[in-house]
């Protein structure tokens, strides 16, 4: 008689469990490391090739390793020297425009209800924009800390990211096929196999997404730049980086041009149309050719199991939890599938 | 089991794997998968690719699973089965499963330990990897496993003929 056990998908569910449980206990024991560690990984998956071609040309692992690292260290030493000042200055300013944005806004709201009551219509646009105007104070107030916390924290994490890409483009194989000729006979092909599908996706969806993600910054800075918006390095980077959340984020990204632009000291419609312009072109440039080109297929899942999860992801994990979303779906889809098929074949025969 | 066949995880680190290295690169070389490649490409290949003990009438496989690459003898003797029939038997060289390293399908005979053996599993991501870093031994080896691939088909082929024939 089968026992509960014996049963392909709770089998299956069980060691899908068990992984899930150990992942969350790494996770939880790694916290203070976490996002260094995602980081290291992305960029691995970004700069493997490039070690591949330094190997392809005759160096070894840990000479194309260190090359690599050089290059990790130009583009940090870049980054803190040029990129981190004109963002913190961009902040600086922006911080210091936010009350005067904020009253230009409140005019704004002033001139439509003036204009409403001079066509007789009795509508008082202030019921509607004040507690948006009251949220979105907060909220953009919190996001000026946020962003420069963050700008700190990101100081530490790129000290420690290149030092953890390197040991992962030298070391990463070598450990991994330690730690996968650990499993028994009976499983050793299909753990194999689950892992090569993982890593194949999400290879593919990172490199896509960071690819993506920059190429949005890239786009909407320069648009913005144009169009006379404040702070457009600063509000690129923010598109660019909520460019990582599928479908939520393009839309989340509208916010911040429109409201700069709603709160110039004189209202201007071209200003704001310009806004929303730079923002749509970058999304059909997405759309189009960016997202055809390196991400698509990435990862088959559904929009709406892509909303819900990035959703409560987003609720438990924050922003970092809303970009995981869906490499963690995938991954779990992926291994769920895997260990099915492995458990039906070990019942049927 | 003999003093050389210990599970990897309990053998001496100390120890120089250089021995075992060079008697499997030795035996692939010999194999049609490498000819042509030169021993240093294959050696590099070698030292990512994964020793497995497995004991008398343990399955290494079974048809329907879906492989994940191909497997050479190091020692020992391995019977392929279709249900009870025995297909072959292969013994020290001789490689099998070779079709997992280029196609996400299922395995289309058991294998099965006849007595205690060490195989060497050469994986498909090992290949990949491989292909990526050393694309021009690569593209020999995808050569030859064309070779190999079309030589069983044409053997299945005047099977068939065979036994229509007949």
């Amino acid at each position: 008689m089968l026992s509960l056990t014996d049963k392909p998908l709770i089998r299956s569910l069980l060691i899908f469990s068990l992984i899930l449980l150990a992942a969350g206990i790494c996770a939880f024991l790694l916290a203070p490391l976490l996002i260094p560690i995602i980081l290291s990984f992305a960029l691995y998956a970004l700069f493997d090739p490039l070690s591949n071609m330094l190997q392809r040309k005759g160096l070894n692992d840990s000479l194309s390793a260190l090359l690599v690292l050089c290059l990790l260290v130009l583009i940090s030493i870049l980054g803190i020297s040029i990129v981190f000042p004109m963002l913190a200055e961009q902040l600086l300013v922006l911080q210091t425009k936010m009350p005067k944005l904020w009253d230009s806004l409140n005019n704004f709201s002033d001139q439509v209800q003036q204009l409403l009551n001079s066509y007789g219509i009795n509508f008082d646009p202030t019921a509607i924009t004040q507690p948006i105007m009251s949220l979105s104070s907060s909220w953009g107030k919190d996001t000026v800390i946020r962003l420069s916390n963050m700008l700190i924290d990101m100081t530490v994490t790129v000290i420690l990211v290149p030092l953890f890409t390197f040991f992962l483009i030298r070391d990463y194989k070598s450990l991994r096929n330690k730690a996968l000729d650990l499993l028994p006979n009976k499983s050793f092909e299909l753990g194999w196999l689950i892992y090569y599908r993982v890593a194949k996706k999400l290879e593919e969806y990172i490199r896509g997404i960071m690819m993506q993600s920059g190429i949005m910054a890239i786009v909407t800075s320069i648009g913005f730049y144009l169009a006379g918006l404040e702070s457009p390095v600063l509000l690129g980077t923010i598109a660019g980086l909520l460019n990582l959340i599928p479908y939520v984020g393009p839309l989340l990204a509208m916010v911040p041009p429109i409201i700069i632009a709603l709160g110039a000291p004189v209202f201007d419609p071209v200003l704001i149309a310009a806004a929303i312009g730079v923002i749509i072109t970058a999304q059909l440039i997405d759309n189009i050719i960016v997202v055809p080109a390196v991400i698509a297929n990435a990862v088959n899942l559904h929009p709406i199991t892509v909303i819900v999860g990035i959703i409560i992801f987003g609720n438990f994990f924050g922003f970092i939890g809303m970009i995981v979303a869906i490499p963690a779906l995938a991954t779990s889809n992926i291994i769920l599938t895997g260990l099915r098929h492995g458990m039906k074949k070990d019942t049927v025969t | 089991m003999d003093k050389d066949n210990k599970h990897p995880l309990w053998e001496n680190i100390f120890r120089h794997k250089d021995d075992r290295i060079t008697e499997v690169c030795n035996l692939w070389s010999e194999t049609p998968l490498f000819k042509g490649i030169s021993k240093s490409y294959i050696r590099r290949l070698v030292k990512n690719m994964h020793p497995r003990l497995y004991t008398t009438d343990e399955i290494i496989f079974k048809t329907g699973d879906i492989g994940s690459g191909a497997v050479l003898i190091k020692s020992g003797e391995v019977a392929i089965k279709a249900g009870e029939k025995v297909l072959a038997v292969l013994t020290k060289g001789d490689f099998f499963g070779e079709v997992a390293l280029v196609v996400d399908e299922a395995r289309t005979a058991d294998a099965v330990a006849s007595t205690d053996c060490e195989l060497i599993f050469f994986l498909r991501p090992d290949l990949e990897e491989w292909l990526h870093s050393s694309p021009k031994p690569g593209a020999q080896l995808m050569a030859n496993i064309s070779k190999v691939l079309a030589g069983r088909l044409r053997h299945a082929n005047d099977m068939l003929a065979q036994k229509a024939a007949d």
